[in-house]
């Protein structure tokens, strides 16, 4: 095991040069003047200029991208161009929200998808099952950021229940806060409900039509009880693994999710520097992200493999 | 929801409808107490007037800070921190200042400081207010109170400069407590009716009452909170909870549900930018004078004002509008729609029409093709996203571009960098020695009679030659819960805070 | 070993798996069903020309705002007047290409990736996976955003942009496919060459099936993709009808006109459902564990 884990680890060094270099690429070859976004109203030829010299923009690309790898290394992101905030801090200061819609989104796929899956599992055929499927691909073709509007216009705009979108802290007034993320957290998590409603079912189907829950039954031990001690507990290792990898598709469906709601989270940050050419903010974003991503694939593999006594580590 | 590209284009005017200016009429006598929040249309970057380049930034400094120089509701200038002037000599300008008055963080206001705000505008590294201050070459400190301003040459625009951030006032002491974070925490910087208290981005900006305050009696809040909300209908839907209670702007369709609820208060005023595109003089097709005309003659200004403004504003015409003292009244030549005409300049060429994929402004491309293909002119759009755009245009890459402008108090801040060969914002590079002359001479003449007829003259000129193809006028609006009184229209779209009061 | 009996065989069995699939529609209804609804997808791209009542992008600045079910507007117009149903019709004919040349470039470029790869293996395997790492390990929508703002927001770009962000899920599946038919050949090689005929045949399917479903479901992520950028004015621009960027506009008007936003948002979930649909009941259909 530990072989393995070093053995990945060793790997995400050359992965994650690569990102840095494809990030680095990507954002400085996009056309647009970041010193014009910054200077708004106030233009002039000599302004621009000052503003290159200043952050280092006039000299060649490769120079800037070394000054920037540089800086990395020593672990500091830099500054935002147009804010001349600390990126970490930019970051920092945007992760809780971002994460707050995260996890509520993930807790209401999880609340949804299980029990349904396992509805339909159990009455695997039926009408509920029948349903229950059509919610699973539904659920995945609706634009999350359809849901939001139409969640939207239905308990904000007409009945007032919610408020339009924005964000207040928790400990600022938590009523407030959760009333504020349920709209947004509902419109990430659905697709992720569906998912895991599907996962749930299929696994609890083959679980269930597995010997020892047969004989289990044919013992006389209740529905119940074979459901949820046996069946359920080792149904819910593939969901493991997808709640895993869909961590990353949460943080992906958050960039639209936060812009439809005005959430004041990474995700919008991620797009407005983009359209800002805030070439800092977007480099160290897209590099935490592919970090995250990359530690997380780890650590759900060895979580499965930990859970599931038949995955061993070659 | 989300505006991407408005919440950081800062130029683009949402204009509103045409009615009443001036201040709100006082019911009752005024309450001290309560505080007010204010919604922006998107986040501050800095807080400091040095190198601030925002329209949102201003509505905040206003309140923070004084300047030398203020305006009433008619643009005319008046005393700010200089209580009296005597510009007599156009080069030396001769300012008597308030006595008596102290920054926020109990140090004094004084002739030396105005010296030491000015040369840090004009020297600062970061500054970018140093074209703002070219034609000063010295300040001169003649007592704690009088203090001359020395200038290269005449310039009849310095006053109406030192009205906006070139002419705030900051005590240095607090500018060097401050240090590497000050423009993100200026704590008593300012002299102004409310103080910095604190900043989290994305989250609100708040400011307290300046009890040592200059004007005697105010302010009467207690305090303001400034909310960043990029999303006009998010900024609607917060006026009608109560979350705010004084906002900017709001969109044209949801002015006539807002006028009719009696629980809020929505008046305007012209206000002093203009808006429509650009035609880029430089290059095929518009390098044809007879084709720029044809646009500007096909294009219906009226049907625009109606179906993206819910006619809000009034048509326009030129670069003057009509809350300046400039405006010319008579100045209608593209009143109604003309295809006919524009078809007997020019017809049957194509162009590209660059804009942003903000929905407003994809409805009123649609809107422009329509109205040419009337006229048999071929518009394509290119939509571009806004850095890309922002570049293209001011590097001449473009046959029309759609570009706002928020205006200035001057009618220079609205032509000079324009129109002027080789000006700053002079995208379509339009150049014409005669206007030229009349904008330099409108620049130091201090007789204000000959000033406007120099740019009555430019903007004939200009309107003819169509560099720019105008569209609308916009409005300065108060959009407020029924419980703000004191509100003073302004048509600069500022809004200042020191006699507002809640009850 | 000649290789003239197993290519024989193999054409072969591609043709048997021609024939499976068109019998699946007898006894797995949800294909037939998925099917259907993707070809009247088809139809209503192909025809929309003809069967739209109006012009989709004609401007009728008075007529802007009608309610549905006004005469002869049957949902409504927009704020410029456009009437709704046309541009509703008209927007498949902007989403399907969309699908298609989206799936075409992860298909091809990540297939041809894996392909090397899996067939190279060594050096070239260890390089190119990794590449495929790193671009796995951009957040997907960000990725695609700054393509796009590195293209120039469009239609085209956006294709390019999705198709990008596909690559490496096909050439994962296209390198584990590769990997798998190695692996059966170097079984069949050490046991003899009669076993080849059957591993053939079974490979075959084996490998057609799972691409065959990966399409299907990479079309409708296509599709939301493509949604989801025109809904943040990156994607298909004025005056094209496209049903994300109908959305982003359509959302302005929420409170006085809903239809605007919730009619184009139907068309694009029921697209996305029927490829998502398609994809589900093959992958079922041709599932052999879950075959009862």
């Amino acid at each position: 095991m530990t072989t393995y884990v070093l053995r990945r680890l060793a790997l995400m060094v050359p992965v994650a040069f690569l990102v840095t270099i494809g990030v680095f690429m990507l954002i400085h070859l996009t056309p647009g003047d970041p010193a014009l976004i910054i200077l708004g109203e106030d233009r002039s030829p000599q302004a621009i200029a000052a503003i290159h010299q200043q952050l280092g923009l006039d000299q060649p690309l490769y120079v800037q991208y070394l000054i920037w790898l540089g800086h990395i290394l020593h672990l500091d992101l830099g500054r935002s161009i147009t804010t001349h905030q600390s990126v970490t801090t930019a970051i920092t200061e945007r992760l809780p929200a971002t994460l707050e819609l995260g996890a509520v989104a993930l807790i209401w796929s999880l609340l949804v998808g299980i029990p349904l899956g396992t509805i339909a599992a159990v009455r695997r055929g039926s009408i509920a099952d029948r349903l229950a499927t059509g919610f699973t691909v539904g659920g995945v073709s609706i634009p999350n950021f359809f849901i939001g509007i139409v969640l939207i216009f239905a308990l904000s705009v007409s009945l007032r229940l919610f408020p339009f979108g924005g964000y207040v802290p928790f400990i600022q007034d938590p009523f407030e806060n959760l009333r504020h993320v349920v709209l947004p957290a509902i419109a990430l998590g659905t697709a992720g409900a569906a998912i895991n409603m599907r996962f749930t079912r299929s696994s609890m189907i083959e679980v269930l039509n597995n010997d020892y829950i047969r004989t289990a039954r044919a013992k006389g031990a209740s529905w119940r009880r074979v459901v949820f001690i046996h069946a359920l507990k080792n149904a819910l290792i593939p969901v493991v693994t997808i709640v895993g990898l869909q961590i990353g598709g949460i943080i992906e469906g958050a960039v639209v999710t936060e812009t439809v709601f005005t959430w004041p989270g990474v995700g919008r940050l991620a797009v407005e520097s983009i359209l800002n050419r805030d070439y800092t903010v977007v480099q160290g974003i897209v590099l935490l992200a592919a970090f995250s991503y990359m530690f997380a694939n780890l650590v759900v593999d060895v979580v499965y493999g930990w859970l599931d006594p038949r995955i061993s580590f070659a | 929801m989300r505006r991407i590209a408005c919440a950081i284009a800062g130029l683009v005017l949402v204009a509103a409808c045409g009615g009443g200016g001036g201040s709100s009429p006082s019911s009752g006598t005024p309450k001290a107490g309560g505080t007010a929040t204010i919604a922006l249309e998107s986040e501050l970057r800095t807080l400091d007037p040095l190198d601030s380049s925002l329209l949102v930034e201003r509505e905040v400094f206003y309140n923070i800070y004084d300047s030398l120089f203020t305006i009433d509701p008619s643009l005319k200038i008046s005393a700010g921190l200089v209580k009296s002037w005597d510009v007599s000599d156009p080069t030396t300008y001769k300012f008597t200042l308030q006595s008596g008055v102290k920054y926020q963080d109990g140090t004094v206001f004084d002739a030396q400081s105005v010296k030491d705000n000015i040369a840090r505008y004009q020297t600062a590294a970061t500054s970018r207010r140093k074209s703002d201050l070219k034609s000063v070459s010295s300040v001169e400190v003649v007592d704690a109170t009088h203090v001359n301003f020395h200038l290269a040459k005449p310039d009849a625009t310095l006053l109406a400069t030192l009205v906006d951030r070139a002419g705030m006032m900051l005590s240095m002491g607090a500018v060097k407590n401050g240090g590497q974070n000050f423009s993100l925490a200026p704590t008593g910087a300012g002299t102004g009716p409310f103080a910095f208290v604190e900043w989290k981005r994305n989250d609100h900006l708040t400011l307290k009452k300046n009890s040592t305050y200059w004007k005697s009696g105010l302010p009467y809040l207690d305090g303001i909170t400034y909310k960043a909300i990029p999303d006009v209908n998010a900024i609607l839907a917060a006026l009608k909870t109560g979350d705010i209670d004084i906002a900017r702007t709001i969109a044209p369709k949801d002015v006539a549900g807002i006028k009719s609820d009696s629980g809020f208060i929505y008046r305007d005023t012209p206000a002093i930018g203009f808006n429509g595109f650009e035609l880029n003089t430089g290059a095929p097709p518009f390098n044809d004078a007879a084709k720029r005309k044809a646009v500007a003659l096909a294009v219906d200004r009226s049907q625009i004002l109606k179906n993206i403004n819910f006619n809000i504003g009034v048509v326009g015409y030129g670069p003057i509008p009509p809350s300046s003292w400039a405006f010319d009244p008579n100045e209608k030549i593209y009143d109604r729609a003309n295809p006919a005409a524009a078809k007997a300049a020019a017809t049957g060429f194509t162009f590209t029409y660059k804009t942003t994929s903000d929905p407003i402004n994809q409805q009123l491309a649609a809107l422009l093709q329509s109205q040419l293909a009337a006229a048999g002119i071929t518009m394509n759009i290119q939509t571009e996203e806004f850095a890309t755009y922002v570049q293209e245009c001011a590097n001449h890459k473009f046959e029309a571009c759609n570009v706002n402008w928020s205006g200035r108090i001057d009618p220079d801040g609205n032509t000079y960098a324009w129109w002027h060969t080789a000006g700053d914002f002079n995208d379509s590079l339009y150049s014409n020695s005669q206007v030229d002359t009349w904008l330099e001479d409108a620049r130091v003449n201090t007789d204000q009679g000959k000033r406007k007829q120099d740019y009555v003259n430019a903007q004939k000129q200009l309107v003819g030659d169509a560099p720019y193809v105008f569209t609308v006028f916009g409005v300065s609006a108060q959009i407020s819960s029924n419980k703000i009184h004191g509100f003073t229209l302004y048509p600069d779209l500022m809004i200042r805070m020191a006699e507002v009061w809640k009850g | 070993m000649s290789n003239a009996p197993a290519l024989l065989t193999s054409q072969a069995s591609i043709r048997r798996t021609r024939i499976q699939l068109l019998a699946l529609g007898r006894t797995h209804p949800a294909v037939t069903f998925a099917t259907a609804l993707v070809a009247l997808l088809f139809l209503v791209a192909l025809l929309a020309p003809l069967i739209s009542p109006h012009d989709p992008i004609a401007v009728n600045a008075d007529d802007s705002y009608l309610p549905p079910l006004s005469p002869s507007h049957l949902l409504g117009t927009d704020e410029l007047g456009r009437d709704l149903f046309s541009r509703m019709l008209w927007g498949a004919r902007v989403s399907l290409p969309v699908a298609f040349v989206a799936v075409a470039v992860g298909l091809f470029v990540g297939g041809l990736i894996g392909l090397v790869s899996g067939y190279a293996g060594g050096v070239i395997d260890l390089l190119l996976m990794r590449f495929i790492d790193a671009l796995l390990a951009f957040p997907a929508l960000i990725l695609a955003i700054a393509i796009v703002a590195a293209l120039g927001p469009g239609l085209r770009n956006a294709m390019i942009a999705i198709g990008i962000v596909a690559i490496p899920g096909y050439a994962r599946l296209v390198r584990a496919l590769v990997l798998q038919l190695k692996q059966m050949e170097f079984i069949t090689r050490s046991l003899g060459a009669t076993p080849m005929r059957l591993i053939v045949r079974h490979l075959i399917p084996n490998l057609l099936n799972p691409i065959i479903v990966q399409i299907s479901l990479s079309a409708g992520f296509a599709i939301l993709a493509e949604a989801t950028l025109s809904f943040l004015g990156l994607g298909a621009q004025v005056p094209t009808p496209d049903w994300g960027q109908m959305i982003n506009s359509g959302a302005t008007f929420l409170e006085n006109d809903p239809w605007l936003a919730i009619v184009p948002g139907a068309a694009i979930s029921l697209t996305v459902y029927s490829f998502n649909l398609l994809g589900d009941s093959l992958r079922d259909a041709l599932d052999p564990r879950l075959r009862s």
